[in-house]
């Protein structure tokens, strides 16, 4: 008796275990990360709402082998002016119109700390200090030190943006969408090879070292 | 008592107490430890299963920082490339720096510069490690103790004070200053002392030349030797290619007369007459053995002829028999004749008396104007030998006020060491701007650490006209501070290096050049990196005929003739601390981690020397001795010893640890200790002059061996001579033929081997449709100079294992030279052989590997995938041509400034991994990339390997071999190509050309060639 209670209780604990590897991934595995971020800020408001195109802040990708993140100066591009959420401005306004003064600076809690990493108090009048303490963003889609992957690369094959980052403009935090596992680079490419991309034809290789140096 | 108590127990062990469990006894059955079978396949699997849960964890948090305000142009991760100068010596190459996220990573030559024309020295190859040293000075010291910039100016602004006051001498002493600001800043520092003089000092001087020609020409000037304009040039000792005066800029100019084509079969003629066996002197077309010490008597036979011959009265020859046959120098003598105006002597001797003697030669011939320049100098070498001896004097005198000593190490690098010690000590203020606690440092009251030249901004005029710029690449990783402005700050008018720069080249450059706006001259200039001007006036005499003498004979007795020189990459002493420099195989010896007393095989036989005996050598009155170990070589002249100097430097014991740490491991140095012996106390000060050369010596075999640590019998293509049938001991891995033969036949040379014509296995295996990659090397241009050797090291990541590891032929080196001897002592011949992956089609290290870790690209690349290698090592024991490296340990990376220099494009190899030769495919994705963001084909030349770009011969030849329009498409076609081991089919990607000598027969290529011996 005690035996089957212990079979039991065993097939119950090794199908919870394998369930719960299953919902997660293999080894090395980082697909959905989403960690929080030193500032909230939405790629579903700017690439989705605002309809930015990627490479106005990741311009790199189309240069270099890292997108890269935008330097904080690109985000003053708009923020020196755009210091709050659209709502809380034309409140602002609003209610300065009715006590008739000057409407003053709204400064929303997450735009505050890319002020304090340039070092400026009033967004439209200091400069920038360059000596400031700059973002220490979270890194989210990482590839092994052992790969070498090139963004101009792909980007100036036709590869979308889409196709590894999956919806970011549906993505209030950033996420990993996809595996980002070798397999799924190499079938890409022999797809790519076979059936090219937007209607061109493609020589993607699977040789080694195009990855791996 | 039965027995001592406890706390009177002497702790002595008397005798060996016998363990509780002696071997093989039986225990008891309660204590034996019940663990079964089963019960350790249960832990195995709950272990594993919770190791692979554990996997199933996030990996660690990274942070990406981002930049606050962008730099403009800056791409993240992508290589730019800066204009600078290099400064591992005073011949001023021109550098390009590849700078990646902020930090310089990778040294290239400028194509465009008029002295280097696109090479680099492995010297100049190795910088990065010299800036990322953890043991340079990060900040002042004031009395040995870590100081403030303030603290050590007020020391010496108020110590200069009062010597200024009493008028006393103040001494600066440099190595020697190409750079106009530096010496503009020196003159302006010295100018308020009414006793203040400059003194160069080079540690490995050149100062007989300039003041020869003080003597024949008015001026003391070193002419800039025009090799590439020379039909004969013969080299009196002088080591042109590997270390002498500018040896990137002579291997550039001399490559140019060497390679023939079937059109037009010429090529110079280049005679070395030497003592030991140099870099220069292997790749001579005829090597005569002449102890250093006899120049002079050569060198009147020939002076005596060519008056002859211009019809002049000669002097009546005295009588000092020539060393060599008559019949031989005066074959020499017409082939200098007949190439009048087109020729070159050169001499590395010391004696002024020797040099006036070459000048002479050389007026004769019509020379100068033409091979050697005397109105755009060189000023690469001015060190000035009287004045450091007469400032040896002042100092034993007690004359000296204040010494200021920048660039060099004074007390390393001159033969009074002990005696100079004890004078500095009487100086009363003694300043020190070298980057490390170094010997003269540690004397000094003062150290204030000049930046590296890669974290400043500096100029330098290697040869009159060709000015060139330094720019900071980085912020100094330390609190240093760059000598110019050190000066300024004494001088009371505190300036910034870039203002004080920008200000000499408004003054003194900007009048010399074609330019009218200064910045857009200045902007130009620091994009380029240099810029030809106007040469400053230099005023020479007609030539002094008065004063020259056929040298009087000077052996002095003495069995031996001792020479001092300097190593391939190392130079002297100031790059010791260098490990990649360190572990450079020599070119010829391929040692590493050693200097050593090379001894002609004659010496060793009478003294019963074997390599790595220790022996003594001891000169001059005072009998100073260095012990060194012995190595005998072939080739060198009977009666010469020579030493490198440039070793036993303060500090380099921190090397003792440098390689992997395991149970058998050997320090590569002992503590306390130093990398070698330094040679400098047996330089000989004579005659106004610090020779290198002299007869007092003695030489003792004292007993103890130091193993040296040689790479010449590693990785050798040669079958062991004991396991071959007879006759197959010698493959044709260099070809040779000579220019006579090769102008009846360029095919000449080509041995007569069978090549496999059978049908391919795997016929299509390799279409390569795309591209093809492949190497072709130029063994006619190739010197052997292994600046390749440090360009790969410095791109690939490839570790230092330290001398303990080499020794255990465990080096890591993807690119190797291997040198070749043939004939004895009189007619040697040396070849030099870069040898690499050769990417074969037919490869024997892909069918053995069992899980596909070397595969073949489409592109032709033998490639190597360190995730699946697991390390069996059947593909290095089944490799014809033993490139392959494989990763005994995990190398030390912990030195987190020293990984600065690591390449991130390359991946750092984990140990039990094989690794090799790439072709730095890294560099060729790039540029596919880089192509086709441009939306053009790859170009020829677009991808270069770091060994061709590095290549100061242009040796190397990389391309697409699909291309037909390409340089190494036409490089194949060239009637001199071979593939190494050719007859096994293993149709490498990588060939070679064959050496052609200037000789007249096809002697050399008679003789086998014995690789792998190292005798």
């Amino acid at each position: 008796m005690p035996q089957r209670i212990l079979t039991i209780v065993l097939l119950v604990g090794l199908t919870a275990v394998g369930a719960s590897i299953g919902s997660r991934r293999l080894p090395d595995n980082q697909q959905g990360y989403s960690p929080k971020q030193p500032i909230a800020y939405s790629h579903r408001l700017h690439a989705g709402e605002l309809g930015i195109d990627c490479r106005f802040c990741h311009s790199p990708a189309e240069q270099g082998r890292h997108a890269g993140i935008p330097s904080a100066d690109v985000c003053m591009k708009c923020h020196k002016y755009v210091t709050s959420s659209f709502d809380l401005l034309q409140q602002e306004i609003t209610r300065a119109d009715e006590e008739k003064r000057k409407p003053e600076v709204i400064v929303s809690p997450d735009l505050r700390k890319l002020y304090e990493a340039l070092g400026i108090d009033d967004p439209q009048k200091s400069t920038a200090d360059p000596h400031a303490a700059p973002i220490s963003w979270i890194r989210v889609h990482n590839l092994p030190d052992y790969v070498a992957f090139d963004h101009s690369a792909h980007v100036t094959a036709g590869v979308s943006c889409e196709k590894c980052h999956g919806p970011v403009d549906s993505m209030q935090r950033i996420r990993q969408f996809e595996t980002l596992s070798m397999g799924w680079c190499v079938n890409c490419h022999r797809e790519s090879s076979e059936q090219g991309i937007n209607g061109h034809a493609v020589k993607a290789s699977t040789d080694c070292t195009v990855c791996h140096n | 008592m039965k027995s001592i108590p406890r706390n009177q127990q002497i702790p002595v062990v008397t005798e060996l107490t016998p363990c509780r469990h002696p071997v093989g006894e039986i225990l008891s059955e309660d204590e034996r430890i019940s663990f079964s079978r089963r019960r350790f396949l249960e832990a195995a699997g709950f272990t594993l299963s919770l190791a692979a849960l554990q996997g199933c964890s996030r990996a660690p948090v990274e942070h990406a920082v981002s930049f606050t305000d962008q730099p403009e142009g800056m791409i993240p991760g992508q290589m730019r490339q800066f204009a600078s100068t290099c400064a591992g010596c005073a011949a001023g190459c021109g550098l390009l720096v590849g700078v990646r996220d902020g930090r310089p990573l990778k040294m290239e030559g400028m194509r465009e510069h008029p002295l280097s024309a696109g090479g680099l020295c492995a010297i100049g190859q190795a910088l990065p490690l010299g800036l990322y040293d953890s043991h340079r000075l990060k900040q002042p010291l004031l009395k040995g103790q870590l100081a403030e910039w303030w603290e050590v100016d007020k020391g010496i602004i108020d110590i200069l004070k009062d010597i200024e006051q009493q008028k006393g001498a103040v001494r600066f002493v440099t190595p020697t200053v190409t750079s106009p600001t530096l010496q503009a800043s020196i003159d302006a520092f010295l100018a308020r002392f009414t006793n203040g003089r400059h003194i160069s000092f080079d540690a490995v001087s050149c100062s007989a030349i300039l003041d020869a020609h003080q003597q024949t020409h008015g001026t003391r000037l070193l002419p800039r030797f025009r090799f590439d304009l020379a039909d004969v040039i013969v080299s009196f000792g002088a080591d042109f290619l590997g270390t002498w005066i500018s040896p990137v800029e002579f291997t550039s100019s001399w490559r140019t007369r060497r390679i023939p084509t079937a059109e037009h079969p010429q090529m110079s003629y280049h005679v070395q007459l030497e003592g030991r066996v140099s870099l220069t002197g292997s790749n001579a077309d005829r090597r005569f053995r002449l102890a250093p010490d006899e120049y002079g008597a050569v060198l009147n036979f020939v002076q005596v002829k060519l008056t002859e011959r211009a019809g002049m009265a000669a002097e009546p020859v005295e009588p000092w028999p020539s060393p060599l046959p008559e019949s031989e120098l005066a074959r020499l003598v017409d082939r200098l004749w007949n190439a009048r105006g087109s020729s070159l002597v050169v001499c590395d001797s010391q004696d002024v008396a020797v040099q006036i003697l070459v000048n002479s030669i050389n007026h004769l011939l019509g020379n100068y104007g033409k091979t050697l320049d005397v109105e755009r100098p060189s000023r690469q070498k001015q060190g000035n030998d009287a004045d450091v001896l007469k400032l040896l004097d002042e100092l034993s005198a007690g004359t000296v006020a204040a010494l200021f000593v920048a660039g060099t190490d004074l007390t390393q690098n001159l033969p009074v060491s002990e005696s100079l010690a004890e004078a500095i000590a009487k100086v009363r203020l003694v300043v020190s701007f070298s980057e490390r606690a170094d010997d003269f440092a540690s004397r000094a009251h003062f150290v204030c650490p000049d930046h590296h030249p890669l974290e400043s901004w500096m100029d330098a005029e290697p040869v009159n006209g060709v000015v060139s710029i330094f720019q900071p690449l980085l912020e100094p990783l330390g609190k240093t501070r760059s000598i110019l402005e050190s000066l300024s700050q004494w001088s009371g008018q505190a300036s910034t290096a870039y203002d004080l720069v920008r200000a000499t080249w408004e003054k003194d450059i900007l009048p010399r050049a074609k330019a009218s706006s200064f910045q857009g001259f200045w902007d130009k200039s620091v994009h380029d990196g240099f810029v030809e001007v106007l040469p400053r006036a230099v005023t020479t005499s007609e030539f002094q005929t008065g004063v020259v003498k056929l040298v009087p004979k000077t052996i002095a007795g003495g069995d031996y003739c001792l020479s001092l020189y300097s190593k391939v990459g190392l130079t002297d002493s100031r790059h010791a601390h260098n490990p990649w420099l360190q572990e450079l195989p020599d070119p010829v010896t391929k040692v590493t981690w050693d200097n050593y007393v090379c001894v002609s095989a004659s010496i060793a036989e009478t003294l019963m020397l074997t390599d790595g005996d220790v022996v003594s050598v001891s000169a001059g009155e005072g009998r100073e001795s260095v012990e060194l170990p012995a190595l005998i070589q072939r080739g060198q002249h009977d009666r010469v010893i020579a030493i490198a100097l440039g070793y036993g430097v303060k500090g380099t014991d921190r090397f003792s640890q440098i390689g992997p740490q395991w149970l058998e491991s050997r320090l590569t140095v002992i503590p306390g200790d130093t990398v070698g012996k330094n040679a400098a106390p047996l330089i000989d000060a004579h005659e106004g002059t610090l020779r290198y050369v002299r007869n007092d010596v003695t030489l003792r075999k004292i007993g103890g061996r130091h193993e040296l640590a040689a790479t010449q019998e590693h990785h050798t293509l040669e079958i062991p001579r004991n396991v071959a049938p007879h006759g197959a001991e010698v493959r044709d891995v260099v070809q040779h033929t000579s220019l006579a033969a090769f102008a009846r036949d360029p095919q000449a040379g080509k041995p007569e081997q069978h090549i496999s014509a059978e049908p391919q296995l795997w016929a299509d295996d390799h279409p390569k449709e795309g591209h093809a990659w492949g190497l072709v090397i130029d063994m006619n241009a190739c010197t052997g100079c292994s600046a390749c050797l440090v360009a790969c090291q410095s791109e690939n990541n490839v570790p230092v294992v330290g001398k303990d590891e080499v020794r255990r032929q465990r080096e890591m080196h993807w690119i190797r030279i291997d040198r070749y001897y043939a004939g004895e002592d009189d007619d040697l011949t040396v070849s030099h052989q870069p040898m690499m992956c050769q990417h074969c089609d037919n490869a024997p290290c892909e069918s053995v590997c069992p899980v596909l870790a070397t595969v073949h690209s489409s592109e032709g690349l033998n490639e190597q995938v360190y995730n699946r290698c697991v390390g069996t090592r059947y593909c290095a024991n089944n490799c014809p041509y033993k490139v392959r490296r494989f990763n005994w340990f995990d190398y030390p990376h912990d030195d987190s400034l020293l990984s600065l220099a690591l390449n991130p494009d390359v991946t750092v190899r984990t140990r039990g991994v094989m690794e090799k030769c790439s072709m730095c495919v890294q560099r060729i994705e790039h540029g596919k990339i880089e192509a086709s963001r441009n939306g053009t084909p790859v170009a020829d030349g677009q991808v270069q390997t770091a060994c061709q770009q590095s290549c100061p011969a242009k040796a190397i030849v990389f391309g697409d071999m699909n291309d037909v329009s390409s340089a190494i498409h036409k490089s194949l076609q060239n009637p001199r190509r071979y593939g190494v081991l050719e007859e096994f089919n293993f149709r490498t990607n990588v060939s070679y050309l064959r050496t052609v000598r200037n000789q007249p027969d096809d002697q050399p290529n008679s003789e086998p060639h014995e690789g792998g011996q190292h005798v």
